[in-house]
């Protein structure tokens, strides 16, 4: 014979919803603060290569933009490029950048056919009169 | 010549438990030797899970290895990340604001808690009583999301920075933090209820597994496995590192001595740790930033050693650093509980039948990503050799 207290909470859950989220049907509420994944903004970045340095992961690789597109900012024209899945998503780039160039986002969704880095929105971040 | 004498040799079964078995979560090999049901000898085979960690941390720089010292375990993520700052805290001669420290005991018990509730969880699971499981998981989400709040990720927190913590709490994440651990006493009461007066759980834990305290220390156990032995053993305790010296707490202690009195301590502590955290959260101190700037942290490190421990869920981990004043440590030693715990056990499964031999090594709590290391190096010859685990725990090294 059971515990008497969870015998009583087995009946009551009979009667009440499930706990379990169909996670891909229905999303995870989660914080907004949540380290999800993260990119740089390029009207900022200075291309130091600091967080490609710092990263515990590797997963940050510098590349190089178009002659014709380099920031102000940024006269080497270098890029962080970040390799989702080798992130380990602590945010030591976000925390050592000198100039907060890093957008930060609560996105969590990991899954994907393909290879997943943070090359094309980045690109999206380049100023304007650049392009 | 006639026979006049027929020996029967009774025959002893070996059976290997692992590395892949259904009653352990972890890759770990016992192998068994029975006589019939009863166990007579158990072989403790480890080494399916190394990593190389201590090695890796010779390679990167002070920094990034606090990243990496987090990752060698993922449920005590934050001990780990914690003892490694400290002793690199230590070498550089920084004390963190006040503040820093009691939210370091924030993230660190929230952590226990949710330890402790998942042992019980994987205990009940073992004993084949899932619905227990199935409860005890889902209210452990709470504190996920506690840690989640806190820290900005629900299992690895990566919350230790050099001089402080990576992020603070405001008024409204201190109330909502209070709200879950409000709720999740009420549970956690009921659980312990449960485990006191379950038939279920109490014919199979009770008298299970039993270790003397004589046997504890010649074995070098730690942990809730020494308290539940009646050896009064806590770092926190003992150290008082971080604010444990300012926060009330008690150290649970237990006189049954098996595999029971174990799991009751770790139910004890894990309402300890509720009274803990809710103390930490209502005498919260602002006397400085708790997040250093870490684009001005120092870059240089001093030449020297330092040595730090910590109360982890399932013991004392201690870490020791060696550096020569250049950019990487020149050595990062892990002594971890579950190495101690786990190697040095074998003799507790002798005289039980072998459906105990699960229940017994889960009642220890282990942590396979922890105890995977085995090699000594001769620092004045500079010789390496490898040991097997066997000899190291019998001490010839």
């Amino acid at each position: 014979m059971p515990g008497p207290s969870l015998l009583k909470e087995v009946l009551q859950r009979f009667f009440s919803k499930p706990v379990t989220i169909q996670y891909p049907f229905e999303s995870t509420d989660v914080e907004k603060d949540l380290r999800g994944k993260h990119y740089a903004d390029l009207s900022k970045c200075i291309g130091c290569s600091l967080c490609a340095i710092e990263c515990p992961a590797d997963a940050i690789v510098m590349e190089k933009l178009q002659e014709n597109k380099k920031p102000k900012q940024n006269p080497r024209g270098l890029y962080p490029v970040i390799d989702y899945g080798l992130c380990v998503f602590c945010y030591r780039c976000v925390t050592v950048c000198p100039v907060k160039a890093f957008i930060t986002t609560d996105n969590y969704h990991l899954a994907s056919p393909t290879k997943l880095n943070s090359r094309d929105i980045t690109l999206k971040t380049l100023p304007e009169k650049k392009r | 010549m006639s026979v006049t004498k027929v020996v029967e040799i009774p025959v002893t079964l070996e059976i290997p438990i692992g590395p892949q078995h259904p009653a352990l979560h972890e890759p770990l090999m016992l192998k068994v030797y029975a006589d019939g049901e009863e166990v007579v000898k158990v072989d403790i085979n480890t080494g399916y899970n190394h990593r190389g960690i201590e090695k890796l941390c010779e390679r990167n720089s002070f920094y990034r290895n606090i990243f990496i010292c987090g990752r060698v375990c993922g449920i005590c993520n934050t001990v780990h990340a914690n003892c490694y700052v400290r002793a690199v805290e230590y070498l550089m001669d920084i004390d963190p604001p006040k503040r820093a420290k009691y939210l370091r005991v924030l993230a660190m018990e929230l952590e226990r808690i949710h330890s402790h509730l998942i042992i019980n969880a994987i205990m009940a699971e073992i004993l084949g009583f899932d619905t227990l499981f199935m409860y005890i998981m889902r209210d452990r989400e709470k504190i996920m999301k506690a840690k989640e709040i806190l820290t900005g990720n629900r299992v690895l927190a990566d919350y230790m920075m050099i001089g402080g913590v990576r992020r603070d709490v405001n008024g409204v994440k201190k109330d909502r933090l209070l709200n879950i651990i409000n709720t999740i006493e009420g549970d956690i009461k009921r659980y312990i209820k449960i485990f006191e007066t379950d038939d279920t759980i109490t014919k199979r834990l009770m008298g299970v597994g039993v270790i003397k305290p004589s046997q504890i220390t010649k074995y070098g156990l730690l942990g809730p496995i020494a308290r539940g032995s009646n050896i009064k053993i806590d770092v926190r305790m003992g150290d008082k590192y971080d604010a444990y010296g300012e926060i009330p707490f008690n150290v649970i202690i237990r006189k049954e001595m098996d595999s029971w009195a174990r799991m009751m301590v770790r139910w004890e502590e894990t309402l300890e740790s509720v009274n803990m955290c809710r103390y930490v959260l209502e005498h919260l101190p602002s006397d400085g930033p708790a997040v250093p700037d870490e684009r001005r942290l120092p870059r240089r490190f001093p030449a020297g050693e330092s040595f730090a421990r910590v109360e982890a869920p399932r013991g004392e981990l201690t870490y020791y650093i060696n550096s020569v004043g250049k950019q990487v440590p020149y050595r990062v030693k892990i002594r971890t509980p579950s190495f101690n715990n786990i190697i040095n056990s074998g003799f507790s499964y002798i005289g039980y039948s072998i459906a105990d031999v699960p229940v017994i090594l889960t009642s220890y709590d282990p942590c396979i990503a922890c105890m995977e290391r085995a090699i000594v190096i001769n620092v004045k010859r500079g010789t390496r050799k490898s040991v097997s685990l066997k000899q190291l725990a019998k001490g010839e090294v």
